[in-house]
């Protein structure tokens, strides 16, 4: 049998069609994206107001609120596990790409628990942030995704010109420019589409 | 009796075709020469460096200027590459993005740690200053560490994705070496830097090399 060529028209749909179908499935995922946002970003203005306002010694304590993320995506996780779907290979990217980043939290966790936590530790972080977000939106060709990821490494760059308990605030707004705006934004594009 | 056929539903279809494209993406299609580029790059302004501090002498000027001057060929390479191919894959957008994201963050993790290395520099000083010797904490000594996490990042999830386990295990390894160089000298970190990139990028690249050619050569005699 002879094999069908696709038409340069129908190969740039298909495109379109994973791209969409991604986009759709980053938007049901969108719940991973608001936890670790939410969280991270109650802990960063937590912490800032437990040192800066209450002068409280372990403020940092407060970073302990990522065991409700982890237990939250392990349990998520799990549950996704059990609905198996085909999966594309936009799909498989950004597993692939939050998976390295994940490693990437963890050996620069390693970093600073070896260089002490009480130095500048956001601006690494927000950098992170920054190149987790603008790869996602590239690949999805979602435009908030994108800029959200630039303007985290515009505060990357601020937040070394400020104090540690300022680099909190850096952090949250790093987070909520780059996590949970562009998830927000994608879920109610969807519900529209949908709609 | 025939079988009827079975009527797929349009999200059976989508996922049918996603299957599909799954199966066919592992094409490698790179010519490897910006690996093999930056993997020599930086080995040799490591060990370059290595030799200053073990022998003792300074270059008139910082090795690690030749990183900026890569830029340059790197631009060639990618002009060059983008003619040449007919169409882009999805894939090579994926890569593009992310190793010009890493490119970007290599920029900005140059701007934080030198800004880390300047506010610390002052203290530094003054401990000297008062002890009469040079303080035991030295930032400069956690330099190589932070540059390993970043070259982990896209070199194990390019390994990842393209299924291609050189560059996985050189990602592995970066992260690996990441991790010994914050219990070891700036000497030894040196070395597990240009260890690191040659695993990581040089070997993979040569791998590459040789992989783009045999396909070249393959389908210039299926021409014939």
């Amino acid at each position: 049998m002879k094999e069908e060529n696709f038409s340069p028209e129908q190969n740039l749909q298909l495109i379109q069609t994973m791209i969409s179908k991604t986009k759709q499935d980053m938007s049901d995922n969108s719940i991973y994206f608001l936890v670790w946002g939410w969280l991270t970003f109650f802990a960063c203005t937590g912490q800032f107001v437990l040192k800066h306002i209450y002068n409280y010694e372990k403020h940092y304590l407060v970073w302990l609120v990522v065991i409700v993320g982890i237990i939250f995506s392990i349990y998520q996780g799990r549950k996704e596990e059990r609905i198996k779907r085909a999966t594309t290979y936009i799909d498989d990217s950004i597993k692939y790409l939050w998976s390295g980043m994940a490693a990437s939290f963890f050996v620069l966790g390693m970093i600073l628990t070896r260089l002490g936590w009480g130095t500048v530790v956001f601006p690494f972080f927000i950098m992170l942030y920054g190149l987790g977000t603008f790869v996602s939106g590239s690949i999805i060709r979602f435009r908030p995704l994108v800029i959200g990821g630039i303007v985290a490494w515009v505060l990357a760059i601020g937040s070394t010109f400020v104090s540690y308990d300022y680099q909190m605030l850096f952090g949250a707004a790093a987070i909520l420019v780059s996590y949970i705006i562009p998830a927000y934004l994608l879920r109610s594009r969807n519900k529209t589409a949908n709609n | 009796m025939t079988q009827p056929e079975k009527q797929l539903s349009e999200k059976e279809s989508l996922d049918l075709i996603a299957l599909m494209i799954n199966k066919a993406k592992d094409t490698r299609r790179d010519t490897g020469i910006a690996a093999i580029m930056w993997g020599a790059v930086i080995a040799i302004c490591s060990l370059v460096r290595l030799s200053e501090i073990h022998f003792g002498y300074k270059l008139p000027f910082d090795i690690y200027l030749l990183t900026f001057a890569a830029v340059i060929p790197q631009i060639y390479f990618s002009v060059k590459e983008k003619k040449k191919r007919k169409a882009k894959a999805y894939g090579d957008v994926f890569f593009d993005n992310m190793w010009m994201a890493f490119g970007i963050c290599i920029f900005l993790m140059i701007f934080i740690t030198g800004s880390m290395y300047s506010g610390l520099k002052p203290v530094m000083d003054e401990y000297q200053q008062l002890t009469g010797h040079a303080a035991p904490f030295n930032f400069y000594e956690y330099n190589s560490s932070f540059f390993l996490l970043l070259y982990g990042l896209p070199t194990f999830v390019t390994g990842v994705s393209m299924k291609f386990k050189p560059m996985l295990w050189g990602g592995l390894l970066c992260w690996v070496c990441c991790i010994i160089t914050l219990y070891t000298t700036v000497k030894i970190d040196l070395i597990l830097t240009a260890v690191s990139s040659i695993f990581a990028w040089f070997i993979p690249g040569l791998i590459m090399e040789k992989d783009y050619r045999k396909a070249k050569m393959g389908l210039a005699a299926a021409n014939v």
